[in-house]
């Protein structure tokens, strides 16, 4: 007596079909699973022998053999419980085997028979919807893959629910969080700091990467928290995306369906795999979650080097790749980031209150910490000093006003939209050509370095929903590159 | 090799005299190069981490001084004493180094290069013996020597506390002027400086008063350029954050971010480590 019963696993942020072949015959009672099954996977047995058993079906008492098709893919997590149940059943008669054909199952069993959530539920719910099969999995689920259209989505709290047949499909309506677990820093409520919020404005506009560097309590995770709060909310496409690779880390993906841009802040002690993912089974790293959004990186310095390392292609390239000896896995990663740190060890050097007690030497290892490839892919660089006290007090009347601000964020995102795609270069005017080409003898600046200025100087146009990159536009972006401090 | 390695005796004929009649004279002076070139100069010397000011002026004035024959003694540490050396030699000028360890010991590491270059074509000296390695007081003792050669020590750029005024004390000590540049009232790099003047040295705010302190008549100091625009104007009397500069010029911050952003393109004005802006 066999069955089949489809499922997905995960990759990366995609789930992939997986065929869950079940074969009960007469012989010794033995129950193995065979196909590049992990730990996890292996454990389904005891899990699944109890679950049915508590619910009331019976778990035949033969020799029981579950492939996992195809066989060179590795097989993770505890999503497969569900489909081998189901094959199983199906083999065995108690569930009509007709009933399974147009569905594919995914969950997780309790030993009582109830059917839990696992990690990436948005992801099999995409691939049932492009596979065109009905998703059958755990009920709580339901309020999150809602929001995947068109899926047809079958949702069990128990397998003993499987004695009633399938349970009928819903649309469920995705419930929305009500307010924001991280709480948006106005920029309105920064006091004085008029460079800096200009800095943030450009960096929100055109998702550029910022560093701020200044002494202790001079305002850089203020100002950094703050720029998340200037970014337009997700489009409908981001929202997705963003909510599958949080759905994948197992992590509540509602924030993000609610258009709430993702803000990251890992802790300097974070790994190397937490920061850009990695692991076994290989789960998305900070920067992954952090997609379509910010990842703040404080105290910048104080990241190992191997984890500042392995920043620099993704931040290019808005994508990681993990490579694993059955495949490549890959993760979004467009990210914008904002990184902070003190000038030097002791914090204060160019502080006009307090005096630098480092050595040249400490200032320059302090700094070779984060290394140039790094420093070169930070488009803006601010400068961040103490505010004078009497300022805070005083600012009230001179700032920005928040919407103000967001609005003409949001005008230079729409003008960006539209403006012809031309090359930038044709877009360069000759003055501010010729004033890049000066600055970039001047201060020796990479290519790299010039095409990010021209990036820069590009969104500053948008901001003045301007085609041509005027001189003006290029002198302020140049301002924002960092300097060298020898 | 072609180096070439001196001892000097207190009481040998080239022990250069000036020095043997301070109050603390080295007994030895290990040096390489040309002991010809051991004559009264100007002590040029600054803090380390001198400001686009201090290192300015340290080229203007060094630079001035040893195009007029004067040559230019300093520590060849980084910062003011080496843009010292260093202008001396644009200059076509002497100059010569004393240095806090052997006179054959690259140190600090990042002045070899001009070290190298004073060796071969000037003269480095030091009362430390060849292939000792700095100690934290040798520096000290050093400055007396730097004082006792000069006929008189100029003092560039200097905050509080600073190594200079070690030289300044041993300058006093040895019969020799100080002079000192003045700096902005806001700057912490000026403040040691500032204070020498107070307590008496003799401000040096132009190359004529330069000059005519040398003893160099008929130079024609040049007039320093007036600067064209507010902003520079602004930033020659001091330096400034961009905040600061456009609350003090009444200009919105994005006029200010472009236009230092094109001063510091065409090289008019150059940032600070600190997030300054001040006059190249
Ligand atoms: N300009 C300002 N307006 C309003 N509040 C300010 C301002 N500057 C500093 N603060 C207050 O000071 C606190 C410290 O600022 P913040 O934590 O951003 O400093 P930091 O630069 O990140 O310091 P550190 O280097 O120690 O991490 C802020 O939470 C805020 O309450
Ligand atoms: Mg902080
Ligand atoms: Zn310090």
């Amino acid at each position: 007596m066999q069955a089949t019963v489809a499922t997905t696993t995960l990759t990366g942020v995609e789930a992939i079909a997986v065929e869950v072949q079940a074969d009960v015959s007469p012989g010794l009672p033995v129950f193995g699973i065979v196909g590049l099954a992990d730990t996890a996977v292996q454990e389904a047995r005891d899990r699944v022998r109890a679950a049915l058993r508590s619910v009331g079906f019976d778990f035949p008492n033969a020799r029981v053999i579950v492939n996992l098709a195809p066989a060179p893919l590795r097989k993770h997590g505890t999503g497969f419980d569900l489909p081998i149940a189901l094959a199983v059943l199906a083999a065995t008669g108690q569930v009509p085997r007709a009933a399974l054909d147009d569905v594919t199952a995914v969950g997780e069993l309790g030993l009582d028979g109830s059917v839990r959530e696992i990690p990436g539920m948005l992801a099999h719910a995409i691939s049932a919807v492009r596979a065109d099969r009905d998703l059958l999995g755990p009920f709580s689920a339901g309020r999150v893959v809602g929001v995947v259209p068109q899926l047809r989505y079958r949702g069990i709290e128990s397998l003993g629910r499987m004695k009633g047949g399938l349970p009928a499909t819903a649309s469920p309506k995705a419930s929305r969080v009500q307010t924001p677990a991280v709480p948006v820093l106005d920029v309105a409520d920064i006091a004085g700091h008029e460079s800096a919020k200009r800095g943030l404005e450009i960096a929100a506009a055109g998702r550029h990467n910022l560093l701020l560097v200044g002494p202790p309590g001079s305002g850089k995770s203020m100002l950094a928290r703050a720029l998340c709060g200037l970014l337009p909310p997700l489009t409908e496409a981001e929202s997705l995306e963003s909510a599958l690779v949080h759905s994948v880390a197992g992590l509540d993906p509602r924030q993000c369906l609610d258009g709430i841009r993702p803000f990251r802040a890992p802790h300097h002690s974070c790994s190397v795999a937490g920061l850009v993912g990695g692991g076994t089974p290989p789960r998305p790293g900070e920067m992954s979650l952090a997609h379509n959004g910010v990842l703040f990186l404080d105290e910048l310095p104080e990241f190992g080097p191997a984890s500042l390392q392995a920043l620099r292609q993704p931040i290019e390239e808005g994508v990681i790749t993990l490579v694993r000896a059955h495949g490549a896995v890959r993760y979004p990663a467009r990210i914008t980031l904002a990184a902070a740190m003190n000038p030097c060890p002791c914090g204060y050097a160019g502080d006009p209150q307090r005096e630098c007690r480092c050595t040249d030497g400490a200032v320059s290892r302090y700094s070779a910490r984060v290394g140039g490839p790094l420093y070169d892919r930070m488009d803006l660089t601010l400068r961040i000093d103490r505010v004078d006290p009497a300022l805070i007090i005083d600012d009230a009347p001179v700032k920005p006003m928040s919407e103000t601000v967001r609005g003409r964020i949001a005008t230079a995102h729409a003008f960006a939209g539209i403006r012809r795609p031309s090359s930038m270069r044709s877009q360069l005017q000759p003055d501010a050509r010729a004033l890049l080409e000066d600055a970039a003898r001047h201060a020796n600046l990479s290519g790299r370095a010039v095409t990010r200025v021209v990036r820069v100087a590009r969104t500053i146009a948008d901001l003045e929903q301007s085609v041509p990159i005027v001189v003006s536009h290029v002198a302020e972006a140049l301002g924002y590159r960092s300097w060298d401090t020898a | 090799m072609s180096e070439h390695r001196f001892t000097l005796r207190l009481g040998d004929k080239r022990y250069p005299a000036q020095l043997a009649e301070t109050p603390d004279p080295p007994r030895v002076l290990y040096g390489i190069g040309d002991p010809s070139a051991l004559v009264e100069g100007l002590g040029v010397v600054g803090a380390r981490r001198a400001t686009p000011y201090g290192l300015r002026c340290t080229r203007l004035f060094a630079g001035w001084a040893a195009g007029h024959g004067i040559s230019i003694i300093s520590g060849a540490a980084i910062g003011c004493d080496r843009e010292a050396h260093l202008a001396a030699l644009d200059a076509g000028g002497d100059t010569l180094a004393v240095l806090g360890c052997g006179p054959d010991v690259d140190y600090p590491r990042r002045s070899a290069p001009l070290l190298a270059e004073l060796r071969r074509c000037h003269v480095v000296i030091s009362e430390c013996p060849f292939g000792q390695q700095p100690t934290r007081w040798s520096f000290v003792r050093r400055n007396r020597i730097i004082a006792g050669l000069a006929r008189a020590v100029l003092v560039v750029e200097a905050g509080l506390p600073s190594g200079t005024f070690s030289t300044a004390d041993a300058a006093l000590d040895a019969g020799r002027d100080v002079l000192a540049v003045p700096g902005s009232v806001f700057s912490p790099e000026s403040r040691g400086s500032n204070r020498l003047i107070r307590q008496g040295a003799m401000p040096i705010t132009d190359v004529g008063e330069l000059a005519q302190y040398l003893g160099l008549e008929g130079a024609t100091p040049a007039a320093g350029d007036v600067a064209a625009d507010d902003t520079l104007r602004a930033l020659v009397a001091d330096p400034m954050r961009p905040d600061d500069l456009a609350r003090a010029l009444g200009i919105d911050i994005v006029h200010t971010a472009r236009t230092l952003g094109a001063l510091e393109a065409a090289g008019h004005v150059v940032r600070y480590a600190d997030g300054r802006y001040g006059v190249r």
